[in-house]
C-alpha cells in the first residue's frame, strides 16, 4: 500500500517582508504638574530633538492637550513611553491612524 | 560630560526638609508599592488606557522595574543630602538659614530632576491638583509643592547651562 507523496507547492510563497509595517506612536499628554522647562529638556535630551523642536512639542502638549513625540515600531514606542514615565511625563502608545 | 558638575545652594532648613521628603519617597516607591495608591498609579501610568488587557500585561511586566529606578534615583539624591543631618528643633534661626552648597555630578543630574519631579507628582496626587493653579493657600503643602517647583526650575536652568 502506498500513498501519494504530498509535496508543498513551492511556487506559493508568502512575502512576509512585503507586509506593511504598522506604525505606532507615543503621545505625551498635558498635566498640571510638570514644568515647561522640564518637558523641553526631556524631549531635547532623551529624543535628541533641537531646542526649537522640543519647545514646539512642549507647546503643543500645553495648548492642545497632547502631542505625538515619536513614531515607529510598537516595541520601540513602548521603550520610549517607559522612558517618559521614568521622567514623570504621562505618555501613551497607540496605533498610528492610517 | 565627564567632570562636569552642577552646584546649587540650599539653606540648612531646606536641605533637612528635602532629605526627609526624599526618605518618605523611598519608602513609598521601595516599600509597600500599593498599586491602588493614586501616587503610585501616577508614577506608573498605563500606556494603553483604552485596552485593559494590554494595560494589565504592561503594568505587570514594567511597574516593578520602574519603581526600582525611582528608588535608585532617590537613593542617589539622599546620599548627596546626607550633610543635612541637623535636628531642626535644635537649630537657631541663623543656623537654619545658613546655606550649604550641593555639588551634583553630571551623571546624577537626571536622578535629581526625576526625583524632584516625582515628589511634585506625589504631592499633587495627595493634594488633588488636577488643573493648573488650583491652590488652597491655607494648606502648607501647597507652599511645599511650589517650593519644590522653584528648586526644580533653578536646577533645570543650571543643568541646561551645562549641556
Amino acid at each position: 500500500m502506498s500513498a501519494p507523496l504530498i509535496s508543498p507547492d513551492l511556487d506559493e510563497t508568502t512575502e512576509l517582508a512585503a507586509a506593511p509595517m504598522e506604525p505606532w506612536e507615543v503621545v505625551v499628554w498635558n498635566d498640571p504638574v510638570n514644568l515647561m522647562s522640564y518637558v523641553v529638556r526631556v524631549f531635547r535630551t532623551y529624543f535628541g530633538y533641537s531646542q526649537e523642536r522640543a519647545t514646539a512639542l512642549m507647546l503643543a502638549v500645553h495648548h492642545e492637550g497632547h502631542a505625538i513625540v515619536a513614531t515607529g515600531p510598537r516595541e520601540t514606542m513602548e521603550v520610549h513611553a517607559q522612558a517618559m514615565h521614568d521622567f514623570g511625563l504621562w505618555a501613551t502608545v497607540r496605533r498610528a491612524p492610517q | 560630560m565627564t567632570g562636569r558638575r552642577v552646584r546649587f545652594r540650599l539653606a540648612v532648613i531646606e536641605g533637612v526638609h528635602l532629605r526627609g521628603l526624599v526618605e518618605e519617597f523611598e519608602d513609598l516607591v521601595g516599600g509597600s508599592r500599593d498599586a491602588a495608591d493614586p501616587a503610585i498609579v501616577r508614577l506608573t501610568p498605563t500606556p494603553y488606557p483604552e485596552d485593559a488587557e494590554a494595560s494589565a500585561a504592561f503594568a505587570e511586566s514594567t511597574r516593578g522595574d520602574l519603581l526600582d529606578r525611582r528608588s535608585a534615583d532617590a537613593t542617589a539624591v539622599r546620599s548627596a543630602l546626607a550633610v543635612f543631618d541637623a535636628d531642626v528643633e535644635a537649630l537657631t534661626e541663623a543656623e537654619a538659614l545658613r546655606s550649604a552648597e550641593i555639588v551634583i555630578a553630571a551623571d546624577d543630574i537626571d536622578s535629581w530632576l526625576r526625583t524632584l519631579t516625582a515628589l511634585r507628582l506625589v504631592l499633587a496626587s495627595r493634594l488633588g491638583i488636577a488643573e493648573e493653579d488650583r491652590h488652597d493657600t491655607k494648606d502648607p503643602r501647597f507652599a511645599l509643592y511650589d517650593w519644590l517647583g522653584y528648586r526644580l526650575e533653578v536646577l533645570i536652568q543650571a543643568a541646561d547651562e551645562q549641556d
